[in-house]
């Protein structure tokens, strides 16, 4: 027996040294073909094969990223003080739908008084793509914080309620009727047994609204604004500068990856009791 | 939760639910006009954005009535799904099946990734002016993404036993892919295209609104920038009327094409 579990223990450690093995392998691969795409990309701009005014090559790019953290030139911005802009108009504007766009989905999901009420509002802001609320708050309200703030609001707000309604309403029945049976209150199950049980919902309705409030914030604030990374690639465009263009776009991607990084951490937390079952 | 369905209803409790959507639907309509009434520069009445819809046809924006506006963003946003179709599955399935592919495709495909399609809009109108190709550009860049994402992740579900009885019963790579792994993934490449269409829908507003003589974007920017309010009502009216009607079909198509999921 003593012999066997010897044997079983080298066969692991050595498919766990083979996995180990693979992973270094293809993650290998991975930086070679990235490595290789860049060189591709340089040499691309450096023989004349691409115009180097429209694409510029990524040792150009990466001075322009460079030069642009201490210099506001052409946009009047530094690259921190343009991520700093866009980041207090999203996340403030997220926030608020996150406060009230998930008590209120639970609540239609749970009352049916509160769905009967609130149902016919939701359905009409719905289907309206946020993109479209643009036009109609700027002229509502100008191009200020508060302006910006409610489009990512409107934007957040939908996939918010639509989760959380879902969520409760997918409680398991016999959970309920235990607690019943227990004598507790309706209010009491709402609070111990529904909300819980609609978290994992909830939560991929977070991450579909973070996704969705970014990307509408860069359209926002390519069409009214005065600062903020949408501006910035919006104005490298009219002064035909594609660096400052290609340098906004991959911090964009950048800060985006770093919330919805930084989600998924807050979820993990949050949801803890939901991996150990 | 309260199972009103099941109870017979009290007087009380029928006149509630009933009443409850109808006060609900007064009160979006009694909003709408207290604002248009004292604001009249900010938000036309419900009449005049209709009186404006009459007009797009009498006389049309840019020699194109409003159908006209709303086929030329379907149609974009239909041709870009096209491509973005053929071309995000079979990259989903190529990343999500091979490891190589994942390593040297995957890798510049996670840095493309998180870029929203919207912030493309600058470089591309830099690369390709403001013709026709760079909006179905965009729009194929806005909806091939999620495709990718949701194939790769389709294919990554399959469970390995059934790949293994597969290889027990002779299967080739081949074999096993199109009939083991491609029928699991199905539900969540169909999520991808359900995710693509509404994003698709949302960049070609985008698009327009940035730069289009036609298309319901363009239609918003008009108004917008002549301060036609009503002509912008009724454009965004337009445009969720289709978005909504876009996600009720795919969802009557989806339960067509995979009936096992619920």
């Amino acid at each position: 027996m003593a012999l066997d579990d010897n044997a079983l223990k080298i066969k692991l450690r050595e498919w766990k040294d083979k996995q180990r093995r693979d992973d270094l392998k293809y993650l290998g691969i991975g930086a070679a073909s990235l490595l290789a795409f860049l060189l591709f990309w340089q040499m691309a701009v450096k023989t004349g094969l691409a115009n180097e005014r429209t694409l510029p090559a990524p040792s150009a790019i990466f001075e322009t990223f460079l030069d642009k953290l201490t210099d506001p030139d052409p946009d009047g911005n530094t690259l921190g003080t343009n991520i700093f802009a866009s980041l207090q108009v999203s996340l403030s504007g997220f926030f608020a739908a996150l406060v009230i766009g998930i008590p209120l989905g639970l609540c239609m999901g749970w009352w049916t008084y509160a769905d009967r009420f609130l149902r016919p509002i939701f359905e009409l802001i719905r289907p309206v793509p946020p993109i479209a609320w643009i036009p109609l708050v700027v002229v509502w309200m100008g191009v200020g914080l508060k302006a910006k703030a409610l489009i990512i609001f409107f934007t957040t707000f939908v996939p918010c309620v639509i989760n959380s309604y879902t969520g409760i309403r997918l409680t398991n029945q016999t959970l309920i009727n235990v607690s019943k049976t227990f004598g507790a209150k309706n209010f009491e199950i709402f609070h111990k047994v529904g909300i819980p049980s609609a978290m994992p919902m909830v939560f991929a309705g977070v991450r579909v609204a973070l996704g969705s409030s970014w990307s509408t914030l860069v359209a926002a604030e390519m069409l009214a604004a005065s600062a903020g990374l949408g501006y910035m690639i919006q104005y490298g465009r009219n002064v035909a500068r594609a660096d400052i263009v290609i340098v906004g776009m991959l911090t964009i991607g950048l800060v985006g990856a770093f919330l919805a990084a930084m989600l998924q951490f807050v979820e993990k937390r949050f949801l803890k009791w939901k991996t150990t079952r | 939760m309260m199972n009103l369905e099941e109870k017979k209803k009290s007087g009380l409790e029928l006149f509630l639910y009933w009443g409850l959507p109808i006060l609900a639907i007064l009160l979006v309509v009694g909003g709408w006009l207290w604002f248009a009434i004292s604001n009249p520069r900010l938000m036309p009445n419900p009449l005049q954005v209709y009186e404006r819809l009459i007009r797009t046809f009498t006389r049309p924006v840019a020699k194109v009535n409003l159908f006209g506006h709303a086929f030329a963003s379907l149609g974009r946003v239909l041709m870009a799904l096209v491509f973005a179709w053929v071309i995000g599955i079979v990259l989903g399935i190529l990343i999500g099946w091979s490891r190589v592919c994942k390593a040297v495709i995957g890798t510049i495909f996670e840095i493309i990734r998180p870029i929203p399609p919207i912030a493309w809009i600058p470089i591309v109108i830099m690369w390709f002016g403001i013709e026709e190709f760079p909006k179905v550009l965009l729009v194929f860049i806005g909806t091939f993404v999620p495709l990718v994402i949701n194939t790769a992740a389709g294919i990554g579900l399959v469970d390995k036993i059934n790949i293994d009885v597969g290889k027990i019963f002779g299967g080739n790579r081949f074999q096993i892919l199109a009939q083991i792994v491609i029928p699991t993934a199905l539900p969540s490449i169909f999520a991808g295209i359900r995710t693509s269409v509404s994003s698709g829908w949302t960049t070609v507003l985008a698009a327009e609104m940035i730069a289009a003589q036609h298309g319901l974007g363009a239609l918003v920017t008009r108004g917008w920038q002549g301060s036609d309010m009503a002509l912008v009502m009724v454009a965004v009216i337009t445009i969720a009327i289709i978005g909504a009607f876009l996600a009720f079909s795919l969802n009557k198509l989806e339960k067509w094409v995979c009936p096992w999921t619920k």
